[in-house]
Order: C-alpha cells, then structure tokens, then sequence
C-alpha cells in the first residue's frame, strides 16, 4: 500500500519526525557488548601504540631501566644529570631554539608570500603551485640525500654554480663546518615545507570573501595597507595553526639531521631528538631512563610553549565574515 | 541489534580470523625448525654469498631445519636489537662486533659458546678477542689488519719511493702529502658520513706508535690523559698532515663506500687507510662499484713515530662475528650453524672469495683466486709486526666518550675544525677518570 501524502506544514512535519525519531531512540540502548566490539580495536591501538609508550617513558624517565626492563627508581635523577650536567643537552636544545624560531618564521611567512603570488596570479601560476608544492610529496629521506649531493664540496650544485660565477672562494663544505651545518640543513627543511604552508594559505585566500576585498579596493586601500589590514586579520587563524603545527614540527625534528649530518659536525646540529635517539640505541648501553627523561622534559617544554603560543595569538574578537 | 546477534558476529570474525592465520593449512612437521638469522653486510656480495652457502649446508644436512637470513646495514641491524631482544622477539642467531659484547653479556642477551660450538675450527687468537668474564661469547669470522692501500702509480709520479720496510718516518709522511698536494692529488681519500671510525686512523695507528700498546689501551681506558706531552705531540703531528690538506674537502660528509670509490675510480686519491676488509667493497665487479681491474694497488704501513715506543705495532681487529640469542629455542641449530660456517673449506671460501684473514682456521697453503696477489700483499707487510687488538671504539666502554671520539677524533680534528689546545680539554672531559 502506497504511502499516505502528508499534507501538513514542513515545519509541523519536521518537528513531529524528530519527536518520533526520539522516541524511537528512547527506549533502546546499543549494548555494552556491542560498543566494546566496535571499539576494542581503535582502543588497543590507541592504548598500545599510544598509551602505553608515553606511560611508560614517564615511568623510564625516573628508573635507571636495566637490560629486560628491570628498574632502579632514581627519583629525579636523570633529569638534574640533564640540566645541570650535561652540556650536549644544552647544545641540542640550543640548535633546536634555533631551528625552530627561525625555521617557523621563515616557513610561515615564506608560505604566506609564495600564496599570495599565486594568489594574484603571477606569470607561470599553475606551474609554480606543482613546482613548488612538489618537495611536500617526496620523503625526508629522498630530500635529504638530493642536499647532501647539492651540497657536497666537489660536485655539489651549490659550489659549482659559486665557481661557475666567479665565487669559487666562497665555496665550502657546507654540512661539514660547524658555522653553516644546522643553516644548511634548516635551507633543507623550509625546502620542504614552503610549499605545504603556501597551499594551506591559497586555500585561505580563495576562502576570503570577495565582498570585503572589494570593499577595501573601493576605499582605495593600497595593496600593502589591504594585505596587513584586510588579509592577514583574516588570516589569523590559519596563521595560528600554521604557526603551531611548524613549530611542534620543528622542536621534534629528526629524520632530516639524521640523514644529512647525524648531528654533527661537533653537536652542530644535534637536535634534541637526535640526541635522545643517540643516548638511546649509540650509548653501548640499554637504560632507557636518560633518554626517557630528555624526552619527557623536551615533552613539557613544548606543551609548555604550545600552550603559550596558543594565548598570546588566539583571536579576542571573532571575526565574522 | 541484541546480545546474540553481537556474538554471532564475533563468531564468525574469530572463524574468519582463524581463517586467515592459516588454521585450515596443512600442519607443519614436529621436527620442522626455523632458525632466524640477522646479518650485517647486506651490501658485501661475497659476504653474502658465504653465507648463504653456510645455511644452504646447514639444510642439507639437516633435514627439516630452515634458516632464514634477514640481512641488514648495521646500524639499522644495532637498532633492531636493541628492541627486539628487550621485547623477546630476537632473532636466534645475529651478528656482533666485539666493541659490543660487554653491553650484551651485561644484559644477558647472549649466551657463552664455550660448550655449544666446535673451537678447533677458530684461532685461539681471535677466540680471545670475544671472552670476557672467563667465556666466549661469539664466533670470529673476519679479521681486520689496519693498513694503508695507495696507488703506486701516483706514488711513483711524485718521485717518492717506498721504504723497504713499507713504512714511511712521521716527517716523510708529511712530506708526501705536501707534495701530493701541490701535484693536484688528493692524498688521502677518507670520509666520516656515514661511520664513528675512519677519520681516526692515521691518528689512531700514530698513537698505538707512539705510546705503545700498553699506554695507548690505557689512553682509550681513561686511564691516560690525553695532555700527555706525546699525546699533544701526536696530535699536533695530525694537525700538521690536516692543515696540508691531507683530507679531501667533502671529509664531513664522505660516506664510508665513497671513500673507496674516491680512492681507485673518481677523482682518485694517493692513499686510503682502511682495515683489511677493503676487499670486500674493492673486489666486487666495477659496474657494482668495485676496483678497476688493472688498478695499482699497493699496500704500506702506518707511518713511524718519532721516537716511538712501538713503532712495528698495528691494529688488529676482529669485525665479522656472530652470536646467540640466550632467549633462543634452538641453541644446539644456532651452534650448528655457527660451526657451519667455519669448517676449513668454509674458511678456504672466505679468503678466495672474501680476500679477507679469517678468524676460522684453513688448512689449505697460500691464496688462490684472481686477487691472491691482495692478500699476498696484505699479508707480506705483516712481518716483525706486533698486534694491538681491538680499534678504540672496541676498547672504549663509556658512551660519553665514544660520542667524543666520534664527533672529535674521528672528524672535527682530522677536518681542521678544532686546534690541538681545544681537542685536548674536549677528549679528557669525555673520556680521562671516567
């Protein structure tokens, strides 16, 4: 039998099928058994893969951690060794400072300067979003071997165009002195990453409304003025998230210095997490205790500055548009 | 959706998985054992061969066994460990160098070979490099001598002979770099990309001269200051052979293989300090990045020292060398497989194939095969000669000062980026009284 023609208002109709989809769902609860089921298997990834390994560094961080996982609770030990007596720690939380507040600025506001050229549709547009989106695809590894050949001392692109130009004495190894090491390899990364931030910011763009541009453009607002005053406002938030996913990025970088220095030459470019990689499995010893305690503190200090950032930038007065 | 209908579900992703692990498969014999194996040198062929051959035997002659080589670059392979044998899911058999066996006889991680494996078949010598605590703890397959190979052509277009010794003095030395220099060579390819150790040896075998074995053991024990006047004059020797450019300008960044490309291909280089397990890269075919055929290669010691306390010592290590899980199932097929590889016909392989000195013991007179001339050389320059075993990193313990040798001695000093004055307070922070 062919439905009845429900002849009563939308409105009538769409409050009395939510009334009956409610009561439908009243009476009728999934089972425990049921959610377990479905959950179990995220649950025991998440607390397998997640859970656990950061329990159990903050547990390592405060044992000397024997071969087989046997213990030896040192209190806070391993941590005082950290900070007061350790000046390879120091080294590697400086280059990491480095890396970080330059590589964040350079490749945020890099970012935000390749978007806009395509933004206002520059000659060769199209090619330029493949050409510089393009290093985001390829892995760190790949990356890192490409520069390590750019920058080889022989051969390397980069020397033999200073030759090339009549700079010849200009050319050095440049990975391996310890003055050019941590900003080559930091050269390295924003190559990397400019292209991510620049499609995130063109996405941004388009996203503004062409309303207020239009706007700004009829009370003869110059470019310059339109860009601090009009664009970036309105690009405040994704400014922020960028600002914070590259800054975590960067206080964890590893991967990069791994494949092109290994943190040399001379701590150079030890990074934090090269650092607690070396003290991990290169140290001729299995505790995991110091290694763990590097990590829980660089853990809290980046919570710490995550947190920070996030009140200093938030927005006060939201924006609506 | 009720309770049933939940367990109904479950049942039928239990058979499913049940399924899928392979219940229905036919049932493997009681007998059938598979012995895992993790081995270094994935990228030696010969070393690769040799030992598939040994567990192709081991099959043979033992029916039902499988063992599975799982190979490895080493530092990927030290990493593996380090998690796998905490977790319990070790391999029963893998490879270790003897810089390592006190962190793993500490963990308990290996078992003592003492009564499980066939010693008539090892050099005492080389036995002796694995004992520690009044056991034996792996099997030797590969010795190192350190020597430096040059090729006699340049060394001869620079109008400077060898000694008949084969051993140069400390100012000659010096002198054959200056001039290999000014002719356009580079004198010596080396490179530390990639490894804690080649920038050290001209350094390494120059203190062994000049402090003696006994001194200079005591100089990687922390129990010599590395202020010691001969110490300061050592280095200041090194600086000397560095600041002459004795290095190639791409030294921080050179990985180990490319140093011996560097060498005997593109662009060529005079000399090229090296263990003896050159051959193994060296000896593969040219289109793989081996040696030129009609490559002059010749082999020369160490310089001497002035005033050197040993002057005719020289490093000897023991590299290639394999042990067993103590959490393996299988000790008795893990020992046999050892043994496996080092019968004397095993051993006659490794020196043919290999051109490699073997821990395990040949009966067979001479070398044979196209490259026994190598060996011939390697060996003739070992007369009268005195052996310091193990390289520093095998005889420094403390990881403090192994990180300071590898970023100090290995690299920056022998790179030109650190004076003597700074060197020395850098190394004896790391490494004297601890």
């Amino acid at each position: 039998m062919p439905p009845a023609l429900d002849t009563r208002l939308p409105e009538s109709r769409g409050h009395r099928g939510a009334a009956s989809r409610q009561s439908a769902t009243d009476g009728w609860r999934p089972p425990i058994a049921t959610l377990a089921l479905f959950l179990a298997p995220a649950i025991l990834v998440y607390a397998g893969f997640t859970a656990y390994p950061v329990v159990r560094t903050f547990y390592n961080s405060v044992h000397l951690v024997g071969p087989n996982g046997a213990a030896e609770f040192v209190g806070t030990g391993n941590f005082s060794t950290a900070l007061f007596a350790d000046p390879v720690f120091w080294t590697a939380v400086r280059n990491t400072a480095i890396f970080t507040v330059v590589g964040t600025t350079v490749d945020v506001f890099g970012g935000l300067l390749l978007a806009l050229c395509l933004f206002v549709k520059v000659p060769f547009t199209r090619s330029l979003r493949v050409i510089w989106f393009l290093p985001v695809l390829m892995s760190y590894v790949v990356v890192g071997i490409i520069w390590v050949w750019i920058y080889d001392y022989e051969w390397g692109v980069v020397n033999l165009l200073l030759r090339a130009v009549g700079l010849g004495t200009l050319a050095h190894s440049w990975l391996g002195n310890p003055d050019t090491a941590l900003w080559a390899v930091m050269v390295t990364h924003l190559w990397k990453w400019l292209g991510f931030n620049m499609i995130v910011f063109l996405a941004a763009l388009h996203a503004l409304p062409a309303e207020v541009l239009g706007a700004a453009e009829l009370d003869n607002c110059g470019w310059l003025a339109k860009l601090v005053y009009v664009i970036i406002p309105m690009l405040r938030p994704t400014l922020v998230n960028l600002m914070v996913l590259s800054f975590v990025g960067k206080m964890m970088i590893f991967d990069l210095v791994w494949i092109m220095t290994q943190g040399g030459p001379l701590w150079s470019t030890e990074t934090v997490s090269t650092y607690v990689y070396k003290r991990a499995f290169d140290w001729n010893t299995f505790d995991l205790g110091y290694p763990s305690a590097v990590a829980v503190l660089w853990f809290l200090i980046i919570i710490t500055f995550v947190v920070v950032m996030s009140l200093l930038l938030r927005q006060r007065d939201r924006l609506e548009f | 959706m009720s309770f049933a209908f939940t367990v109904r579900c479950a049942g039928f992703g239990a058979i499913l998985s049940v399924l899928a692990s392979g219940g229905l498969a036919p049932a493997a014999h009681a007998e059938d054992v598979t012995l895992t194996v993790w081995s270094h040198e994935a990228d030696e062929p010969a070393k690769v061969v040799f030992r598939n051959k040994a567990a192709a035997d081991l099959e043979k002659s033992h029916p039902g066994l499988q063992v599975k080589i799982t190979w490895y670059e080493k530092d990927g392979l030290y990493t593996a460990l380090r998690t796998a044998l905490p977790a319990g899911r070790g391999p029963d058999v893998f490879y270790l160098e003897p810089d390592q066996m006190h962190q793993y006889v500490t963990a308990g991680y290996i078992m003592p070979l003492d009564n499980l494996v066939n010693w008539n078949q090892i050099y005492p010598w080389a036995r002796e490099v694995w004992q520690e605590n009044g056991k034996t703890w792996g099997i030797p397959q590969e010795v190192n001598l350190n020597v430096i190979f040059y090729n006699k052509d340049w060394l001869q277009k620079l109008g400077v002979s060898l000694p008949a010794n084969q051993q140069f003095g400390q100012a000659a030395f010096l002198d054959l770099i200056v001039k290999a220099r000014a002719a356009g060579m580079t004198p010596i390819a080396q490179g530390v990309g990639d490894r804690p150790y080649p920038g050290a040896y001209i350094l390494g075998e120059a203190l062994l001269h000049k402090l003696g074995k006994d001194d200079y053991g005591k100089l990687w024990a922390g129990k010599l200051s590395f202020a010691d006047p001969r110490v300061v004059a050592v280095l200041t020797w090194v600086k000397q052979l560095a600041d002459a450019g004795a290095y190639p300008k791409d030294f921080m960044t050179m990985k180990l293989g490319e140093s011996f490309y560097y060498f005997y291909s593109k662009p060529g280089a005079l000399m090229l300090p090296m263990g003896s397990f050159y051959s193994g890269r060296a000896f593969a075919p040219p289109d793989k990045g081996g040696q030129p055929a009609d490559f002059p290669a010749g082999v020369m010691l160490f310089p001497a020292m002035d005033g050197g306390a040993c002057n005719n010592c020289e490093t000897s290590g023991i590299g290639s060398s394999f042990v067993i899980n103590a959490a393996s199932k299988h000790p008795k097929e893990a020992a046999a497989f050892l043994d496996a590889m080092s019968t004397p016909e095993m051993a006659q392989m490794w020196i043919n194939d290999v051109y490699e000195p073997a821990a395990m013991k040949t009966t067979a007179q001479g070398f044979s095969g196209p490259h026994a001339a190598y060996l011939d050389a390697v060996m003739g320059s070992q007369k009268g000669i005195e052996y310091f075993t193990g390289m520093p990193l095998d005889v420094i313990q403390q990881g403090q000062c192994k990180d300071a040798f590898a970023q100090v001695l290995n690299s920056a000093f022998p790179g030109g980026l650190l004076s003597v004055d700074k060197a020395v307070p850098t190394m004896n922070a790391a490494c004297f009284g601890h």
